[in-house]
């Protein structure tokens, strides 16, 4: 009975497979993703997945990838990882062993994509990190890596630059950071910037993760009446604090915050208080690229993302789906899905995307893009550095 | 920490605003913590979903304030009728069933429920921080050379006022003297003719009603996200032990002491260790004076 089933069976799969496809034959280009999906994470998993399957749905759309004669519809394999990071290497070796994935996306920030960065290398595997920016992650001698994010003192050198050399007396900083990874490293780069320029840090303090209390802190920031005040955390850090700040009559002719600004969840929350503060990511839907990828300008990247999401993109989502980008960008310029010719066309490459532009140092970690200083400036973000990008001047004082 | 250059007479002040900072701080740590010391103290019920009635009280003055435009001081009464009902019917229908079930039973069944109340907040209003924006905050005033910021005053005044009125709710009135009395000795008050599950549902609304007052004043405080929970949850727990379980002022004074050590302890030993003073003075406190800071003497 089972054989004159099946040829029926097949027959009508057949007849809807037809009628579903395009006309040419599609194969499938397989690119393997763990993601911290669940756990402490996830948050962060969630918006990686976000911008990879923008970057997906928008070459499928357009009728997938066209090389070597053949056209290849994108296929994301997703594995949760669970914010475990060894589970995160045995994963990117399942996807490449069992699931047969063409190429790899990293698993989140630094540590994660520093692990698994191994396991890409040993088989020879293109891996794009979208989310570290630790030049430890690149400096292994790995030839498969590339990442999307310059090193943490690109955030900080142009601010100060601008700072130091805008002849408004800043002369003293005030440090105060999150005892945190990033956070902290940040402050630290900020503190070695602003010491390259002959500011004086009057004071580096550090605060507990899910410190609910700055009053004692700020009092203290005051006592040494700091011309710049440079504050690292997240977001509900930054929203307490700024409010904190104002509470203590704490008006520094610069208050520079990272990584809150960056969302406009920060500007809701905090209304006239987030005037004139000042912040830096790798990319803010406010710089403004014409670029060679699929989504062809910021603006178009920006409305896609609006359309799909009801949101405005941040700069990690902006990195994951340029991480695709960049990918495709890659296979065009190597005219075929090997993964040795692809990794050589991403050492070569030297364009520009949506995302900025794209170049690679010897490591594999970029060193073209120029992440932008901006400014909210009456309710809305303005960009200030690069020159290229720029949408208005640095203004100084005005804090609320 | 404290800066070499500060010179001798400005070392007064510093100390005063700290000791001003740490003290506003603390009068709004009673005011959380104290309705979970009466759940505690009256039931011998850990109630996990404190932390949560704290953030639901702050979202119903946040919408509040952004819809009808009450301003969150007024909401206290709004947010702490809203949480009296559900803490009564949580109690009434879920905990009496196994009130007198080990600590450890009512613990998971509070757990259980904070979990199931604060993703239910996250899924209704998403995990994203909100704050009430005052269109006319009282903004702050120098007396004296202290920085006095106003809302957080009166928010912190408010709170104290509260806790007064709750004070004298239960010295006064007759479901008062019975929450007392059954407190003191349930089989003696059900013995008296108190019925003493009502009772029950009464002390937990009146512990939540605590929690959604304390949750409209800190509105205008903290950015408010479900993730706040556990944060809330942790001060609760610590000004208890610290002051000392089942009394209000033991709360009063466990608020003030954590806020204080808290402040003092970032200007000492730097920001990062505040909490971990609060800790470590914790633990030698259950060490030496297990009982807390204030005993634990009932609702006299």
């Amino acid at each position: 009975m089972g054989f004159s089933f099946k040829p029926w069976l097949l027959s009508v799969m057949g007849a809807a497979m037809m009628a579903v496809q395009p006309a040419a034959a599609q194969e499938t280009l397989r690119i393997g993703a763990p993601l911290p999906l669940t756990g402490p994470l996830s948050p962060e998993g969630l918006k990686q997945q976000r911008g990879y399957d923008l970057w997906a749905e928008t070459v499928n759309g357009k009728g997938g990838i066209e090389v070597g004669g053949k056209t290849y519809n994108v296929e994301i394999v997703y594995v949760d990882y669970e914010s475990n990071t060894p589970r995160a290497v045995q994963t990117a070796e399942r996807l490449i062993t069992n699931d047969k994935v063409n190429f790899l996306f990293a698993p989140f920030g630094s540590g994660a994509a520093k692990a698994a960065s191994s396991v890409a290398e040993r088989y020879q595997i293109p891996m794009i990190a979208a989310t570290a920016s630790s030049s430890s992650v690149y400096d292994q001698g790995y030839k498969y890596l590339f990442g999307t994010f310059t090193p943490n003192q690109t955030l900080t050198a142009p601010l100060t630059n601008i700072v130091a050399d805008s002849g408004q007396g800043v002369k003293t900083v005030a440090i105060y950071a999150r005892n945190d990874l990033f956070p902290l490293a940040i402050a630290n780069e900020m503190k070695a910037s602003a010491e390259a320029k002959d500011l004086e840090v009057v004071s580096f303090a550090e605060y507990a993760i899910g410190t609910m209390d700055h009053a004692s802190a700020l009092t203290l920031m005051l006592q040494s009446q700091p011309d710049w005040v440079f504050i690292t955390g997240y977001i509900n850090d930054l929203i307490l604090m700024r409010r904190q700040m104002a509470d203590l009559g704490i008006k520094p002719k610069v208050l520079t915050m990272i990584a809150g600004p960056a969302y406009k969840e920060f500007i809701d929350a905090t209304g006239p208080l987030s005037q004139n503060v000042t912040s830096a990511a790798w990319w803010h839907p406010a710089v403004s690229y014409e670029g060679k990828d699929l989504f062809g300008s910021t603006a178009n990247y920006v409305k896609a993302f609006e359309d799909k999401y009801g949101a405005t993109p941040d700069y990690a989502e902006a990195s994951a789906s340029a991480a695709g980008a960049i990918l495709q960008l890659a296979i065009g310029d190597a005219g075929s899905i090997d993964p040795t010719a692809v990794r050589d066309a991403l050492a070569a490459m030297d364009t520009v995307t949506f995302y900025g532009n794209v170049r690679f140092d010897e490591t594999g970690q970029i060193d073209s893009l120029e992440p932008p200083v901006f400014q909210i400036q009456d309710g809305t973000t303005k960009t200030i550095y690069p020159e290229a990008v720029k949408q208005g001047e640095m203004r100084y004082g005005d804090i609320q | 920490m404290v800066p070499a250059a500060i010179e001798p007479t400005r070392y007064s002040m510093l100390y005063a605003q700290i000791l001003l900072n740490g003290l506003v701080l603390g009068g709004l740590y009673a005011c959380i913590a104290v309705g979970f010391s009466l759940v505690w103290g009256v039931l011998n019920v850990i109630n996990i979903l404190h932390g949560s009635f704290v953030v639901l009280g702050s979202y119903i003055a946040y919408f509040a304030y952004v819809h009808l435009g009450i301003h969150p001081f007024l909401s206290v009464i709004l947010a702490g009728g809203a949480l009296f009902a559900l803490g009564y019917v949580v109690q009434a229908g879920l905990i009496n069933r196994v009130v007198g079930a080990p600590v450890l039973t009512t613990l998971v069944l509070t757990f259980g429920l904070d979990l199931i109340l604060n993703n239910g907040m996250i899924v209704a209003f998403t995990a994203d921080y909100r704050t009430v924006q005052l269109a006319h905050p009282l903004g702050s005033t120098v007396v004296g050379g202290l920085v006095l910021p106003l809302d957080r005053l009166v928010a912190m005044l408010l709170a104290c006022v509260l806790t007064v009125i709750l004070y004298f709710v239960l010295v006064r009135s007759s479901i008062g003297r019975a929450i007392v009395a059954v407190r003191m000795d349930r089989e003696a008050a059900a013995l008296m003719g108190v019925n003493v599950k009502r009772i029950y549902a009464i002390t937990f609304g009146l512990g939540a009603l605590m929690a959604g007052a304390a949750g409209s004043l800190l509105s205008l405080i903290f950015p408010i996200s479900p993730l706040n929970g556990s944060e809330f949850l942790g001060i609760a727990f610590i000004v208890c032990v610290l002051g000392g379980l089942g009394s209000i002022s033991g709360a009063i004074v466990g608020g003030l002491a954590l806020g204080a050590i808290q402040s003092f302890g970032a200007l000492l030993i730097g920001p990062q260790h505040g909490l971990t003073i609060a800790f470590v003075l914790l633990i030698i406190l259950l060490i030496f004076k297990p009982t807390g800071i204030m005993g634990r003497r009932g609702y006299e």
